[in-house]
């Protein structure tokens, strides 16, 4: 009898757990409060005095602590200014809540928007941005995406990234190789069947880990390489380009199969966790398709070796040899719904932050960003992957991201599921090609 | 009288109210929004049927149609198959039956995302491990072939929902009168013909509960799907209420998902009805 009760009370516990954990997560979702905030400052002419709330709701949840972080900062540097932040996590995820809380009602004032499709959708709610010190500072080239045809800048880029091959130096070191000598498909062939020869001597278990069951690695960043060019490098091009043609579908194949032969297996299950934290950082392959964003993971994982042993080099394409792609993945916009005095705050907030010194430092040491902004010369830049994409942006030698302006929701379901089927064997190159070709007209 | 009419909708209005507010309004808006070329924020136009004439040729609709059907089939069984066992293994006389009921109940207790993720892990780690230990060749590369995905997700299902249907069982096993079973042992019974003339018969409404849960349970599945296989490799793993998030909100074609989930809902309904009908008429009555 008492065994039982024991073991009841057991289950109770348990359940009860389970039941403040579910509490604990409400807390996370956008809250009603949210939205108040704009009746409050309605009355005011916009002084500067004047009490004012913006409310925030971004898409990029790894920085959202140092973001709070610098919003607390301002708010006491700026005590009529209060700030409440949402951030929701992971693409789709984030365009779906921010949809939801502009058609309930619940509109923040900044918001973060990614790629043409959504830029489209918003379109009504972004404010001209164009006299902010911001617009004026940001680097060349990062604001062509989010200019019209008058000039009206309607957002402001977050911040740079770029991906390519990550590489393992101390394991090229130990194989002979110059990483930086490779610059054509043919070298880096030649240098992945060196390093695969030695496998036991370098002590590693593949040359690459390509995590097949991620979608977007090869369907967004690898296709990008391909693509971008028949695009002019133009996300907007891409969007309202009706067809592809995969012009350079070979080279596409060819480096799809070499990083599919030499991985880990079974490559169609790897997944990205897997391929960063557990295959690279370990020391257990040589190469990853990756970008600057898993810096954050491999120093946690071993500091001594992200700062010392890890490089990164663009992929090979003949005609762009040593151009890394780098893009913009984010932008703030500001919701032209919002009253003058709010619009203005949310200019101001923006621009402290990225120009301000205070600013400036937190997101370059917090939020470890590559700056898209000029006056950034004299910082160092935190990681030596963001340096090495913030030289490649410096010098221009750069491939533009076309990917966010794939047809919405092609990647995930129709190319980057064919491209799966590939890898698994049930789909020939051409079905595969043909078919996301289709996908991509029925989708335009 | 009147009194009693009164309290009678005093207690009942509540319910109705959040019922067609929460769950009978939006059907209807559902239904509706099928019709049109809604996008989440408006809509301008109707298009009647054109969705539903789309569908007829969407080739990934019908596969993940095919693909849940199959799983609800075969997790109906295992579950059910399982469930009864479990409950007829902790209402034996076994010392350490108390604890057996809440060990096997205790993975219901866990969220479908969290297990999925916990299973992914042995499926693909410690299945590979176990795998390079023994050199037994089918323990290797789970998950990323449609099969090993398929089992997978039958797996998961069974471990989690299992102790739930043993619940349900225990409940009719303990309601069957002890002068039957005493009876049928007077007259020599075996415990087969027991389990197979007397118990059987009698948890029937069981059966009519357990399999109307584990049928629309199985076709509804979605967080385990997503957190396993997240309809990999290539798709093939999909189940109907994924791609009809898909479709919605990360194709953003959010009418088109609407028509979908219409047709969805009137396919479980009428599995889920059929079946009750039928063991209904099943059950009988002492």
């Amino acid at each position: 009898m008492f065994k039982r009760n024991y073991f009841y009370k057991g289950l109770l516990l348990f359940s009860a757990a389970g039941l403040l954990a579910a509490c604990g997560n409400e807390g996370d979702i956008p809250g009603t409060d949210g939205g108040n905030g704009n009746g409050d400052d309605g009355n005011g002419n916009g002084a500067s005095g004047e009490d004012i709330s913006l409310t925030i709701m971004q898409g990029k949840v790894e920085f959202n602590s140092q973001f709070n972080d610098l919003a607390q900062m301002y708010m006491d540097e700026n005590p009529n200014i209060s700030i409440d932040i949402t951030s929701v996590g992971g693409g789709t995820d984030y365009f779906t809540q921010l949809t939801t809380r502009f058609s309930a009602g619940d509109e923040p004032d900044i918001f973060s928007v990614a790629g043409p499709n959504e830029f489209e959708q918003m379109a009504e709610y972004l404010s001209d941005l164009s006299d902010t010190e911001a617009a004026a500072a940001a680097l060349e080239g990062t604001l062509d995406d989010v200019t019209e045809d008058d000039g009206t800048v309607t957002a402001l880029p977050y911040n740079l990234e770029g991906y390519g091959f990550i590489y393992n130096k101390d394991v090229f070191e130990a194989a002979g190789i110059d990483a930086e000598e490779i610059s054509t498909y043919e070298d880096l062939e030649e240098a992945v069947q060196t390093i695969d020869g030695n496998l036991d001597e370098l002590d590693i278990q593949a040359v690459f880990a390509f995590p097949g069951a991620e979608a977007w690695v090869p369907g967004n960043h690898l296709s990008n390489v391909f693509l971008a060019h028949e695009f002019d490098e133009s996300v907007n091009e891409a969007y309202a380009a009706d067809t592809v043609t995969f012009e350079r579908g070979d080279e596409f194949q060819r480096m799809l199969d070499l990083q599919v032969d030499y991985s880990i297996e079974p490559v169609l299950s790897l997944d990205y966790s897997q391929q960063v934290e557990e295959y690279f950082s370990l020391g257990q392959v040589a190469i990853i398709q990756q970008g600057n964003w898993v810096y954050p993971t491999l120093e946690q994982m071993d500091p001594d070796f992200a700062e010392n042993s890890v490089g990164m080099i663009p992929i090979p394409l003949e005609g762009h040899e040593n151009h890394l792609p780098v893009g913009i993945p984010n932008y703030w916009g500001v919701n032209s719904n919002s009253d003058d005095a709010t619009v203005q705050a949310a200019k101001d907030f923006l621009d402290w932050m990225y120009l301000s010194d205070e600013g400036k430092d937190f997101v370059i040491n917090e939020f470890n960003f590559i700056p898209s902004y000029e006056g950034y010369e004299d910082m160092d830049i935190a990681d030596p992957l963001s340096q090495i994409v913030y030289d490649y942006s410096e010098r221009g030698e750069t491939i533009g991201w076309v990917f966010n302006g794939y047809p919405t929701g092609w990647t995930n379901n129709e190319f980057g599921p064919n491209i799966q089927a590939y890898i698994g064997g049930e789909m020939s190159w051409d079905e595969m090609i043909d078919n996301s070709i289709s996908a991509w007209e029925s989708l335009q | 009288m009147k009194n009693k009419e009164l309290s009678f909708w005093l207690f009942i209005t509540p319910v109705i109210l959040s019922l067609s507010l929460v769950v009978i309004l939006p059907v209807f808006m559902g239904f509706f929004y099928s019709f049109t070329d809604w996008n989440g924020l408006g809509f301008n136009n109707f298009i009647g049927l054109t969705h539903y004439r789309r569908l007829l040729e969407d080739s990934q609709f019908r596969q993940s149609l095919w693909f849940t059907f199959r799983f609800a089939f075969v997790s109906v069984i295992v579950l059910n198959v399982m469930g009864l066992s479990l409950a007829v293994l902790v209402t034996s006389k076994l010392k350490s039956r108390n604890l057996l009921r809440t060990v096997f109940f205790m993975p219901n207790l866990i969220g479908g995302l969290i297990l999925g993720f916990i299973w992914q892990f042995i499926f693909i780690r410690v299945f590979a491990a176990l795998g390079n230990f023994t050199g037994i060749d089918g323990l290797m590369g789970w998950l990323s072939t449609p099969t090993t995905g398929f089992w997978g997700l039958v797996i998961l299902m069974v471990w989690q929902q299992a102790g739930y249907i043993m619940i349900i069982y225990i409940a009719y096993l303990q309601g069957i009168p002890k002068e039957l079973i005493e009876s049928a042992n007077i007259d020599g019974a075996t415990p087969f013909q027991k389990f197979r003339f007397i118990i059987f018969p009698l948890i029937a409404p069981g059966f009519t509960v357990s399999m109307f849960l584990t049928l629309s349970s199985s076709f509804k599945i979605y967080d385990q799907n997503l957190s396993l296989t997240g309809g990999g490799p290539f798709n093939s793993t999909q189940m109907v209420a994924m791609n009809i998030v898909d479709t919605a909100f990360s194709s953003n074609q959010m009418a088109y998902g609407q028509s979908k989930a219409v047709v969805f809902f009137f396919i479980v309904a009428l599995f889920s009805l059929t079946q009750v009908y039928y063991n209904k008429k099943r059950e009988v009555d002492l």
